[in-house]
Formats: structure tokens, sequence, C-alpha cells
């Protein structure tokens, strides 16, 4: 009797190297081209897709093909009255869209486009008595939120703003038996979560706080035969959870305990070789949200030719240097 | 086909009007879906409605979806005057096509807080959102936003009948309604959950939703908590890959598990539900509401009750074990259910752990033998012949106020007669089953998980001593 694993089966003439000018070109092309109709399905989440863009040509290293002035603009156009920011204009303020839109400003060393004292002011108020955040005014409470928002008071030097010990002990509170994860307590572990809350714990000086040898194996048990990774078990491998389990296990120090040849392999293959781009399995339609996390994952696995990525913040290592932020990793 | 602005124009407005009266006409509508359909014919509305069921015609969708979008979006940039009704209707259509549009959520949430809409009305909007696009969070999370105001409206209540005095009848028969329709609430959260985790296997937001909701609305009452995990049974039987769907009975068993021992340590776990939460009685009308009738005003639950609940969990871990060897054999090679087993174990663990040193603690008996060493000596000791050691009034007592807790008819006969349903785990019996797989099966995922069991067992639990 058989069992139907659920896995991917990678071909032969599946694409092997980094096909790099074809994915900065598919960058650079990106939103230029788009119908109305693309355009308005994803416009609620337009700022942190700007982002996505954004690092994954600085990463290759041709950030200097977008358009700076344009996006300054439109981020600063985004800053609503309460100081936090909007996917696009017109939409209602979020944390997610503030963190994408501050990472945005690191890149171009351009911070004094918003008024950065009512971000952190927006990012404070949104901390509960329990120490978790609120992702917005109307309250949705989850771990992701957290990391939102220590990860942008991180890159804006405000750390001290927020009640940090209360942060922590939410963020523990949702921690499993399997040493992973949830968006809330008493929620299943989740690789999306589990980034979240280890880059958490970095940003925050807690690291030690994790039992890192049974979360490593937890990561570990996401990789498949075909050497990608998924989220959680008996789902498919994906791109974007091969960056999340990753630099998970980068932040917790057990990288060299998955097959990263393996891995690397399931990510080239992932490349679309005629339009430029990664998507989420081979064959699948691209997009820049898996374009940026298949080059970033081949960053941390050493690929040579694009820049250190940072495994906390998703950002060229030289531009942390910049602004002299080093995250906690266990080693 | 429409060109012009203004064709388009017509043309939208027509369809939202359509969208609007096709769910004011039928309220029992209940999916929605887009009609390949690339070419407009006959000049016919491409809103269709057959069977309970909504569908839009694709060729519309390309004009609908952008044109609803940016006139929102002017609104909320004040450019724009719409009026009240119109919003509705635009979010309504927005939403259905896009419900991952944050801000034509919040629209609402405005618009429910200026009582223009109602809670049940947009719970129902997003129900069929979710037909369509199961896992979508922000539907989720206005999901639980309304609910938040539903509990709101249901505490207030509360605290004036309070303020008021319990005399007035009136009081009474109000604070039922609103207990009944928490209940009704809560019953159609559960079904709106089951629908989308069908609909999209190990679907996250789903079941952490149906977390939320327990959580929220039926905090600490064990009779839900029973029910759930009764009904879970047969779901995850047929789901063997649904790793989200184990997890939820891992949460149930934790709570349940919890709430009994809580109960067993001190108090009136059978009291009433107090504040927000869905009470027992309003939920059942069967042997729980008489209990609590007889132990309301009683601080603490009587002997009895006590000594009850210490062989249900037990009962509870040897159920759930047995299933999950069951699935395991039935269905080789699923990951999941070797998860799964691997939360069970690990609670098992730590509960028996627990336990042993709270007794020890507190000099009582131990009230069953718990030993790595020796299962046969816990098959004997938990039910039925518990006097030999020292757990007298667990042996008979439990199984006559069992009844209307244990979900599984079949287990509570097999309780009766004092016959466990297999050995409790343990170390060596974990170790034996996994032998057993090794021995009997072939399939390389199984040999590959129960080998990875086998590993945890070791490592994980073997170093916890």
């Amino acid at each position: 009797m058989g069992t139907q694993l659920k896995d991917v089966i990678i071909k032969p003439d599946a694409p092997s190297t980094l096909l790099l000018d074809k994915h900065a070109d598919y960058i650079a092309a990106y939103g230029s081209k788009k119908d109305d109709y693309e355009y308005t399905l994803s416009e609620y989440l337009r700022m942190s897709g700007i982002y996505w863009g954004l690092t994954v040509m600085d990463l290759m290293d041709q950030l200097p093909r977008m358009n700076q002035q344009e996006i300054t603009d439109f981020i600063k156009a985004c800053q609503h009255e309460c100081g936090g920011i909007s996917a696009s204009i017109g939409h209602d303020p979020h944390l997610l869209y503030t963190l994408s839109a501050v990472q945005i400003l690191c890149l171009y060393e351009s911070l004094d486009a918003i008024d950065v004292d009512k971000v952190v002011e927006y990012v404070k108020g949104l901390q509960q008595e329990d120490g978790s955040f609120a992702g917005d005014k109307w309250g949705e409470i989850d771990t992701r939120f957290s990391f939102c928002a220590v990860a942008t008071l991180a890159l804006l030097g405000k750390m001290d703003m927020i009640n940090v010990d209360k942060a922590v002990e939410f963020v523990l509170s949702c921690m499993n038996f399997d040493g992973g994860f949830g968006c809330r307590p008493g929620s299943e572990s989740h690789a999306g979560q589990i980034y979240c809350c280890t880059g958490f714990l970095s940003l925050t000086g807690q690291l030690h706080q994790l039992n890192a040898d049974l979360l490593g194996w937890w990561l570990c048990e996401r990789q498949l035969p075909s050497g990608g990774l998924n989220g959680r078990p008996e789902k498919l491998p994906d791109v974007c959870y091969s960056w999340w389990v990753l630099a998970s296990l980068k932040i917790i120090g057990r990288i060299h305990w998955i097959d990263k040849a393996k891995l690397r392999m399931f990510i080239l293959a992932c490349q679309d070789e005629e339009t430029g781009g990664f998507a989420d399995r081979p064959g699948d339609m691209v997009d820049p949200f898996h374009t940026l996390f298949g080059v970033a994952g081949l960053s941390l696995l050493g690929d040579e030719r694009v820049k250190a990525v940072n495994p906390v913040l998703c950002m060229p290592e030289d531009v942390l240097q910049r602004i002299g932020l080093q995250p906690d990793l266990l080693s | 086909m429409a060109e012009s602005d203004e064709e388009v124009d017509v043309l939208v407005q027509r369809v939202v009007k359509d969208i609007t009266n096709a769910l004011k006409r039928n309220p029992n509508i209940d999916e929605i879906g887009v009609i390949p359909c690339p070419e407009a014919r006959y000049n016919r509305s491409p809103i269709v409605l057959a069977e309970n069921k909504l569908g839009i015609e694709s060729w519309c969708v390309k004009f609908l979806l952008p044109y609803v979008h940016n006139k929102l979006l002017l609104y909320r940039q004040r450019k724009h005057w719409v009026d009240r009704q119109a919003l509705v209707d635009i979010t309504c259509t927005l939403l259905l096509l896009n419900p991952d549009f944050t801000t034509a959520w919040n629209i609402r949430k405005e618009l429910l807080q200026n009582g223009v809409l109602n809670p049940e009305k947009d719970l129902y909007l997003g129900k069929l959102a979710l037909t369509k696009f199961p896992k979508s969070p922000e539907t989720w999370i206005h999901r639980r936003w309304v609910l938040q105001q539903i509990l709101h409206t249901f505490s207030d209540a509360n605290h004036k009948k309070n303020e008021q005095g319990e005399r007035e009848q009136a009081n009474a028969v109000r604070s039922q309604q609103l207990s009944d329709h928490l209940a009704r609430t809560l019953h159609q959260e559960m079904n709106v959950c089951s629908d989308a985790a069908s609909r999209y296997p190990s679907n996250y937001n789903a079941w952490s939703h149906r977390v939320w909701v327990l959580q929220h609305m039926a905090k600490g009452n064990i009779k839900v908590f029973h029910d759930e995990l009764s009904s879970m049974r047969l779901w995850v039987s047929m789901h063997v890959s649904d790793h989200s769907g184990f997890h939820y009975r891992q949460f149930l068993l934790n709570e349940l598990i919890t709430e009994l021992c809580r109960a067993s340590a001190s108090t009136t776990w059978l009291a009433q539900q107090q504040s927000s939460t869905v009470s027992n009685s309003s939920l059942h009308q069967h042997s729980c509401t008489e209990r609590n009738g007889e132990l309301s005003g009683a601080d603490t639950a009587s002997e009895e009750e006590r000594q009850f609940s210490l062989p249900t969990v037990l009962q509870l871990f040897l159920q759930e074990m047995e299933l999950c060897s069951d699935l395991i054999q039935s269905f080789p090679g699923h990951e999941t259910l070797w998860s799964h087993r691997r939360h069970i174990f690990f609670l098992w663990h730590q509960w028996r752990t627990e336990h042993q040193h709270n007794c020890h603690s507190k000099g009582e008996n131990v009230p069953v033998d718990v030993s790595d060493g020796n299962p046969g000596m816990l098959v004997q000791s938990s039910v039925g012949q518990g006097e030999s050691v020292n757990c007298k009034t667990h042996a008979s007592e439990p199984m006559e106020v069992d009844t209307g807790l244990l979900p599984d008819p079949h287990d509570s006969k097999r309780l009766k007669r004092g016959v466990l349903p297999s050995c409790p785990p343990s170390l060596p019996s974990e170790h034996s089953f996994v032998s057993i797989i090794l021995e009997s099966c072939c399939n390389y995922e199984q040999r590959r998980f129960a080998l990875a069991y086998k590993k945890w067992l070791g490592t994980v639990i073997g170093l916890q001593g």
C-alpha cells in the first residue's frame, strides 16, 4: 500500500544556477505593467510588496534601478495622523505596513521622510496590558504583531519606549510543547509564527528562553526528500517557508542540522527561466514575495553572488551595520 | 460589452444592486463562487442564483472590482461622498470578491458601531466570503472583532442586571435570551469553522479561530469541550493528514485535563459559568444543568466529584492513545498521526509527573500507580479494582455521574464494566508499539516516522526522567 507523500519531484531540466539578471529585470518591470484588476487585488498589501521588491534588488546590488523619490513620497503620503502607516494611499494604518515602510526607509537612509516620533507613539499605543500587540486600533492580537512592533522600534533605536518584559512574557506564553510558537496562546506551531517569535526574542535579547534543541528538531523535520521545507507537517514545500524555517534555524544556531545542498537545489528549481522571479514551488507562477525569500534563502545558504542577509530582519547586513543594529544569534 | 466609463458605471451599479437584492431576497444563500464565463451573454445580469448558491460570471469581475475598490478609497480619502446604504452594498460586493481588503472590513466596523449594520449580518457576510476564500485572514480577524462586540453586549447586560437586582423577572428573561443567543452564536461559529476546515486542508486560520472562540466564549465549560472532542473524533479519522485538526484535539484534551484537575484539586467546576462565557445551562438541558442546580451556592464540590475527575482524565488519555494507535495502523505513513502521538504522550507524561507530585505534596495517597515500569499494575488500579492501590471511591461511583460527560456510549459501557480500552501509555509500552510497527510494516514513510518517534521518546522524554 503506497502513501502519497506530500512533496514535489524536481525535474532533471529544472534550473540549477542562479539567474540573477533575470530576477532583477523581473522586479524592475513589476508594477509598471500591471493592469487595473491585478493591481487592485493586491493593493491592500502594497507597502509590503514594495519592501519585498526593494530588498531583493538591494541583495542583488540593483537598488539604484528603482525610483527612490517616488517611493519615499508614496510612504510619506501613507503616514496617518496617528503615526501609523498604511499599505497604500486611502487604506487604514497597520503595524504590518508600518514595519515595511520603516524597512524601506532604512534601505534608502531616508527615515526623515516620515514623522519618526509619531511612528514610535503609534507602536507604543498598540501594546496591551498583557504585553501583546494589536495590529491596529481594532485590536487583533497575534505574535506576528509583537515581532512587527519590536522590529520597527529596533530599526528606529527606540526599543526602550515599550514594556519589553511584558512583551517577552506574552510571546513566551505562545510557546508549545514542540518548542515552536503559534499566533496566540494555545495555537498550533507554525513556521511563519516561529520565525516571528525567534526574531522577536533575538531583538529583545531573550534567545536563552528558547529550547533551541527541541525547536531545532521540529524545524529540521520540515525538510522533505525534495530538499524543500514546509511550514507544518504534511504540507507541501514552499520557497517562503524555506526562508522562515532556515532563518529561524540560523537565529538559533542550528542551520547545519539540515541538508543545505538539497535545499539550495530546491530553491533554484523554483526559478522561472523565461520571466525571471521565483515561485512557491517548481513550475508555479512567480511573484515578488517568493523572489525575495528565494534569493534571501540562497544568501543564508552562503551564495556569494548575493549580499549577506540578516536572518532576523530580512534586510541586507550592510544596511544594518550602517544603522548599528546587530540582533543576537545563538551559536 | 461595457467600454466607456459611463457604461462601466451603469453596469457596476446594476451588478452591485443585483448582488444586494439577491442576498435580500434569499436569506438562505450558503455559498458564493465565480462562474467561468469570458463573455457577457444576452444582456443578462451576471449574477446567478441557483439552489442557494450565488454565482458571479467572471467577465464582470474585472470591471466590478476596480470600480468598487476605487470608489471606496475615494470615500476613505474624503474625496467622494458615499451614503451609508451605498457603503454597505459596496463593501459587501468588494469583500465577496477580495476579502483581505482590510480597510473595507474596517468601514463595516464603523457602520456597526453606528448601528447601521448588525453583528449577525456581518458574521453572515464573512461566512459567505469564507466559502470561496476559506483561509482569508482578514475575514477571520473581522469575525473575532464582531464576536467581541456581541460578548460586550452580553457582559454589559449582565452587569446591568446585577446593578438592578435580580428580582425583576423581565431581566431574567432578557438574560436567558442573551444567553441562548450566545449559545447559538457559539454553535454557528463551530459550523463556520468546520466548513472552512473541509474546504482547505490544515486551515490554520480556521482552526486557530476555533481555539479563540472556545477560549473567549466557553472558557472552563467542560461540557462544551467534551462535546467538541466527541464530535471531532470522526472528523480527524477522516482527515488523517490534517495537522491543524489534530492540534485542535490536543488543545481540547489539554483544556479538559486542566479543568478536570482543577476541579479535583478544589472547587466547583460544575458551577454555572459566570460573566461573558456561554453557560452550561444555556447549552444543555440535561445532567449538567441538574448538577448546577444542586451545586448552586456550594463553594466546593462534593467528595464524589472530587474523586470523579481523575479516572476521567485517565480515560481521556487512554481513549486518545487508542484512537491514535488505530489510525496509525490503519493509515500508515502519516506524519500528522505520529506528531499527534508525541503530543498526547507528552501531555500524559507531564500530567502524570505533576499529578504524582501534587498528591505527594498534599500528603494524599497517589490514586493510581503511574510508574513507567509496570503498565499492568495501572490497568488494575485505575478503575474497578481500585482498593488495592488506595483509590477506594474511584472504583464504581464515577460511572454513575459519568454518563452526561463521556461522549462515547460505547466507551462508557466499557467503563461500567470496569474494563479499560488498553494499557495506559508508558515508555516501555510506547517502545513496544514502535517495535510492532517496525516488525510488521514495510511502508517506508511509516518506518521513518516510527524511528523518529523512537528517537524522540529516548531524547525528549528520556532526558526528562
